[in-house]
C-alpha cells in the first residue's frame, strides 16, 4: 500500500480495496446468502438427452411428496409468459432467431435443458422431488457437428427455421453482394501474386469463462409493487426489462437488483436467461419468495461455454516480410443458441470483426457461419468471440515468419499499425494509443538476442526452450455505433453522483460488477476530484431502483465509459460548488480558479480564501440562502459519457517455454506483458485483471474443455472432468506497462481486462512452435496439450 | 434426525439435523454462518467451502454434520481475533489476494492451517498447498504473493513474542 499525500494521488494509488474487508470475514452477502421469509426452493429437471421428443412427464409422484409446493412442466409457460425472442433481448442482427419458453415444450434440444421446474419448502426435498418427475423421451438424431450441421442433409435442431445455419455474414467489401465480390477477387487477386501463402485449418475447443460463484436468482412478489427479482447478473436493468416485456408486468411494477457481491461473470452472467424467467413467473403465481441457486453441474452443462469454432485462415505476405491480405472462413459451433441477449452467434460475429488485430492489411475477406447444433448455446466469456480467431491469426504470422526464415517479433513489429486512429479491414475503429511503443516495450523486457542465445546453448545440451509472441487490440467500453446494432443496447456510461450534509458522497451506477473493484477504483477518482479520501465515497451499483440505466458491467466498460460519467458528473458539481463559494467569497472566479485538495477548497488566487469541503457542502445543501441569482440548494448530478468513436486499450505477451521432446510435457518459464491502459486508477487492481486474464486464457488454452460424446450427452459437467488451472499448473506473470492516455475520456483512462485472455493461446502455441523449429511443427488445435505435443513430435520424427 | 452438539467459532450448539444433511449446509442454512461457500457440485473440487475442523482444513461440502457431533468447527467468521483481521487475511486485502471473494473464505482457511505447518514457504510450496482451492479471477499471483507476506509477518511477529 502506498501512502496518499497530495488527494489528487488517489488517481493511480495502491489502494487496498474498499471491498475487501467484508469479503475477508466471511461477510459478503451473494445470491444464496440471501434469505426471504417463507422463501420456496427451486430445483430444475433437466433433459437427459441432446435431441428428444417428449411425449409425456409424470409429476404425480412428486408432486405428492410432502414439502412439494407446485411443479411446472413446459405448457404451463405456453399461453401465460411470452416467448423469446423479443425485441430488448434480440441484436440487430439478420438471423435465425429460434423461438422458445422458460422450459422445453414438445422436443429437447441439448442435454441439460430444463423440462420441469419443481418448488419445494426445502432444498432437499426439491432435490428428491426433481429426482421423482419422470420425463418420457423419443429419441431424435442428434446435430453435432457444426459443418454437417450446414449441410443440406442435416437433422434439423429447430425444424420451423428450416435450416441449422442460425446466422451467417460477410463483414467485408461492403454493404452489397456485388460490393463483396468485388473484394473478395480483389483479394483473390493479391494472393495471387504473393511471395508467400499460409493456409490452415485452425481448431479452437469449446471452453469459456467459469466463475466461481454460479447463476442464481431470488425473485419476490406482492401486489402492489410487483415483482422484485435478485439475480447474478452483470446487466439488471436489461432483465428488468426483459422480465417486464415477457411476463407483461408494467416496467415500474418489476425491479431487478444484482447482489453487490457476485462471484465473478466474465460474461458468462451477461445474458437475459430463461432460468430467470421461470421463477419469476413462479414467485407471481405462488405469491412466494422462491430463489433457485444453481448447482456447478447445472452451470457446466448449460452456461460458460464459448470459442468452439473452426477457422480456414489463410496470409498472403510479400518476401520482405509484409502482411498482405487475410482470408477467413470461420464455421462457428453455435449450440441451441436459446439464450436472450446473445443467441450463441452475437461472440463469433465479434470475434469475426476482431480478427484482423493490430496488423495493417491491404485487404481482407472475412466471413463466417454459425450453425446450430445439441449443444448448449455459446455463452459469453471473457475475450469475447475472439479467442479462435486471435489465435487463429497469432499463429499463422508466425507461419508466415517461418516461410520467411524471419523472427516472428520482427514480423509483427513490421506490420503493426503505425500510428492510430486507423480502421481495420472488417470495419473496426481503433482509436488511440501507440502499438509500436508497447510493442517495444515488450522487446525490451524478453531481450530476444539473449534468448536465442540461450536457446542454441541449451539445444546443444538436449535441451528445447521457445519464445512466443502475441498481442492483442480490445475493446475499451463498447460504443453505441456498436451496441446497438450488436445487442440493441446503448453503450454510454451513466452515473449519479450525490452528495450528503456531511460532505459524504455517494455514487450509483447501473451497471453490476462480479469483483473488479469498482467500489473502489470510483471511490479514488472522486476523492482525487473532490480532494477527499475516498473513505468518504460509498458507490452502489446494479439495483435498478436507484441506479441510472447502463447496460450492465460488460465490454471493459468501467475504466471507459463508467468512471468517465463519474467524473463528468463530479464536474458539474465542481462547478456548482466553486459559483456559489465564489459568491460567498465575494470575488470573481470559477471553478478553474479553485484547487480540492485534502478537504479543502483553496482560492488560488489568494491561498487565504479557502473553507473546508464539507461546510460548503453542507451550506448548499442545507443553507440555501443568499445564492447568487438563478442558483438553487442540493448538489447532485446524473451525467452521461459517450465517446464519439469506439475505444481500444492494447497489450502484447512473452511467452517462454521448455519442452521435453520424448513425452511432449511442455513447462512454461517465463511470461512477460506489456500493457497500454492508459491512466490506471489503481495498479492493484490492473495487474489484477491481467494475471487473472492471462491465467484464465492458459487454462482455456491447456486444461479446459466442455466434451460432447456421440449421442451429444455431456461428459465433462464437474470439475473432476472440465479442469481449471491451479496454482500449481500455471506460473507466476511480469506486467509492465507502456501507456498512452485515452485522448476520448476525461481522465485518460482505457476500459481494460475483458479481451485480455485472446492473446494467450497465440503466444503459447508460439512459443511452443518455436521450441521445437528443429522439426518444423506447427500448432493448428487447441488445446494444447502434452499429448498433442507428443502425436507432432512422434508424427515428424518418427 | 440425529441430535448433535457442535462447537462452531468458539461457541456450542445442540441441534437436531437429518443424517443427510452436509456439514456446508448446517453452517449456512442452520447457523446463518454463510461465509463458507459451495462452488461445485459438493464434490469437494473447489475449495470454497473449506473450514477448520480441530483445527484442520476440510472441505466441508464432504461430511455430514452428524460427523461433526462432538467437534470444533472454524468458519472464515471465526478467523479474525479480537483486534479485526488478522495478519492472513490483511495480507489477502493489501496485496490483492482476492477479486469477486468467493473464493477466499476457502482459501483463508486452507492456507491458515497450511501456514502452521510451513511458517517458511517457498512460492513452489505455496502454489503447491493452494491446489485444493480454485480461483477464477487472480491467477494466483496475487494470492501466493500474500500468503507469503502473512507467512513473514505471522514469522515476525512470533519471534518478536519470544524476544
Amino acid at each position: 500500500m502506498s501512502t496518499v499525500e497530495n488527494s489528487a494521488d488517489w488517481l493511480g494509488a495502491r489502494l487496498a480495496r474498499k471491498e475487501d474487508l467484508r469479503l475477508i470475514t466471511g461477510q459478503g452477502r451473494y445470491l444464496a446468502d440471501m434469505v426471504l421469509p417463507g422463501m420456496l426452493h427451486a430445483v430444475f429437471v433437466r433433459s437427459e438427452y441432446a435431441h428428444a421428443r417428449i411425449t409425456g412427464i409424470d409429476t404425480s409422484e412428486a408432486a405428492a411428496m410432502p414439502g412439494v409446493v407446485a411443479i411446472f412442466t413446459g405448457v404451463d409457460f405456453k399461453d401465460t409468459v411470452k416467448p423469446m425472442p423479443q425485441p430488448v433481448v434480440k441484436p440487430n442482427l439478420p438471423a435465425r432467431y429460434p423461438t422458445f419458453w422458460p422450459l422445453a415444450i414438445e422436443k429437447v434440444k441439448f442435454h441439460g435443458e430444463p423440462v420441469a421446474l419443481v418448488i419445494a419448502r426445502d432444498k432437499y426435498v426439491a432435490e428428491d422431488a426433481a429426482e421423482c418427475v419422470y420425463v418420457d423421451y423419443e429419441e431424435l438424431p442428434v446435430v453435432r457437428d457444426p459443418e454437417q450441421a450446414l449441410g443440406p442433409d442435416s437433422p434439423l435442431v429447430h425444424e420451423e427455421d428450416g435450416s441449422n445455419e442460425i446466422f451467417a455474414m460477410t463483414l467485408t467489401g461492403g454493404e452489397t453482394p456485388e460490393e463483396q465480390a468485388a473484394n473478395a477477387a480483389a483479394v483473390e487477386e493479391i494472393f495471387q501474386r504473393a511471395d508467400v501463402v499460409v493456409a490452415e485449418r485452425f481448431r479452437c475447443h469449446r471452453t469459456g469463462i467459469t466463475p466461481m460463484e454460479p447463476r442464481g436468482v431470488l425473485c419476490d412478489w406482492n401486489d402492489s409493487d410487483g415483482l422484485t427479482a435478485w439475480i447474478t447478473t452483470q446487466r439488471p436493468h436489461i432483465d428488468r426489462l426483459a422480465l417486464s416485456d415477457l411476463l407483461e408486468i408494467p416496467a415500474e411494477q418489476v425491479r431487478v437488483v444484482a447482489p453487490r457481491d457476485q462471484g465473478g461473470g466474465f460474461g458468462v452472467k451477461a445474458p437475459f436467461y430463461r432460468e430467470n424467467l421461470a421463477i419469476a413467473y413462479a414467485a407471481r403465481a405462488l405469491r412466494r419468495p422462491v430463489r433457485w441457486v444453481e448447482t456447478r453441474y447445472e452451470s457446466l452443462m448449460n452456461v460458460g461455454q464459448e470459442r468452439d469454432q473452426i477457422n480456414d485462415l489463410e496470409i498472403a505476405a510479400s518476401k520482405d516480410g509484409k502482411l498482405l491480405a487475410v482470408r477467413n472462413r470461420g464455421v462457428a459451433d453455435n449450440g441451441v443458441g436459446t439464450t436472450g441477449v446473445y443467441w450463441g452467434f452475437v461472440m463469433p460475429f465479434l470475434g469475426a470483426v476482431e480478427l484482423p488485430n493490430a496488423y495493417t492489411w491491404e485487404r481482407g475477406d472475412v466471413s463466417l457461419r454459425c450453425a446450430t447444433t445439441n449443444k448448449a448455446a455459446l455463452t459469453p466469456s471473457r475475450a469475447f468471440g475472439h479467442f479462435p480467431t486471435r489465435f487463429a491469426l497469432e499463429r499463422a504470422i508466425d507461419m508466415v515468419a517461418h516461410k520467411l526464415d524471419m523472427e516472428p517479433a520482427e514480423l509483427r513489429r513490421k506490420n503493426l499499425v503505425p500510428s492510430l486512429p486507423y480502421t481495420s479491414v472488417t470495419g473496426e475503429y481503433y482509436d488511440s494509443g501507440d502499438f509500436v511503443k508497447v510493442w517495444d516495450n515488450l522487446m525490451a523486457q524478453a531481450d530476444l538476442p539473449a534468448f536465442r542465445a540461450e536457446q542454441a546453448k541449451a539445444r546443444e545440451e538436449g535441451r528445447y526452450l521457445g519464445i512466443g509472441f502475441a498481442c492483442g487490440v480490445e475493446l475499451s467500453g463498447v460504443a453505441s455505433e456498436l451496441l446497438v446494432p450488436m445487442e440493441n443496447q446503448p453503450g454510454y456510461g451513466a452515473a449519479t453522483v450525490r452528495l450528503d450534509p456531511r460532505g459524504k458522497v455517494y455514487v450509483f451506477g447501473g451497471d453490476a460488477p462480479g469483483g473488479q473493484g469498482h467500489e473502489t477504483t470510483t471511490a479514488q477518482v472522486v476523492a482525487s476530484l473532490f480532494g477527499i479520501r475516498p473513505s468518504d465515497v460509498v458507490v452502489t451499483t446494479g439495483d435498478t431502483g436507484t441506479t441510472p440505466f447502463g447496460s450492465g458491467s460488460i465490454g471493459a466498460r468501467a475504466g471507459s465509459y463508467f468512471v468517465s460519467a463519474v467524473a463528468k458528473a463530479c464536474a458539474e458539481i465542481k462547478d456548482k460548488i466553486t459559483r456559489i463559494l465564489a459568491h460567498d467569497l465575494q470575488i470573481e472566479a470559477s471553478v478553474q480558479h479553485f484547487e480540492f485538495t485534502n478537504g479543502e477548497i483553496v482560492y488560488l488566487g489568494d491561498a487565504a480564501k479557502r473553507k473546508p469541503f464539507t461546510e460548503v457542502v453542507e451550506r448548499i445543501i442545507m443553507f440555501p440562502i443568499n445564492l447568487p441569482e438563478d442558483e438553487v440548494g442540493g448538489l447532485e448530478h446524473t451525467a452521461f459519457f459517450e465517446a464519439a468513436k469506439p475505444m481500444i486499450c492494447f497489450n502484447a505477451d512473452c511467452c517462454i517455454v521448455e519442452v521435453d521432446v520424448e513425452s511432449g510435457n511442455f513447462s512454461i518459464k517465463r511470461w512477460v506483458t506489456s500493457e497500454d491502459v492508459g491512466t490506471v486508477i489503481n495498479p492493484n487492481i490492473v495487474d489484477g485483471q491481467m494475471h487473472g486474464a492471462i491465467v484464465q486464457g492458459l487454462s482455456n488454452a491447456m486444461f479446459e474443455e466442455f466434451v460432447y460424446d456421440e449421442q451429444g450427452q455431456q461428459m465433462s459437467a464437474d470439475f473432476e472432468h472440465y479442469k481449471l488451472a491451479t496454482a500449481a499448473d500455471v506460473p507466476d506473470i511480469e506486467i509492465t506497462y507502456a501507456p498512452t492516455p485515452c485522448p476520448h475520456t476525461p481522465l485518460g483512462t482505457r476500459g481494460i481486462g475483458e479481451g485480455r485472455p485472446s492473446s494467450v493461446p497465440g503466444a503459447l502455441s508460439n512459443a511452443v512452435c518455436d521450441a521445437l523449429r528443429p522439426w518444423g511443427i506447427e500448432i493448428t488445435d487447441l488445446p494444447l496439450r502434452p499429448g498433442s505435443v507428443w502425436q507432432k513430435l512422434r508424427e515428424t520424427r518418427g | 434426525m440425529k441430535t448433535i452438539t457442535v462447537t462452531v467459532n468458539g461457541t456450542s450448539y445442540e441441534e437436531s439435523v437429518p443424517e443427510r444433511m452436509l456439514l456446508v449446509d448446517f453452517l449456512r442454512d442452520r447457523l446463518a454462518l454463510t461465509g463458507t461457500h459451495v462452488g461445485c457440485t459438493y464434490e469437494g473440487v473447489c475449495g470454497a467451502c473449506t473450514v477448520h475442523l480441530d483445527g484442520e482444513a476440510v472441505k466441508s461440502c464432504l461430511m455430514l454434520a452428524v460427523q461433526a457431533d462432538g467437534h470444533a468447527v472454524t468458519t472464515v467468521e471465526g478467523l479474525a481475533g479480537e483486534g479485526g483481521p488478522g495478519p492472513l487475511q490483511r495480507a489477502f486485502s493489501n496485496s490483492h489476494g482476492l477479486q469477486c471473494g468467493f473464493c477466499t473464505p476457502g482459501i483463508l482457511m486452507n492456507m491458515s492451517d497450511f501456514l502452521a505447518r510451513h511458517p517458511d514457504p517457498s512460492d513452489e510450496e505455496i502454489r503447491s498447498g493452494l491446489v485444493g482451492n480454485l480461483c477464477r479471477c487472480t491467477g494466483y499471483v496475487h494470492i501466493v504473493r500474500a500468503v507469503r507476506d502473512a507467512a513473514r509477518e505471522m514469522r515476525e511477529g512470533a519471534s518478536e513474542v519470544q524476544a
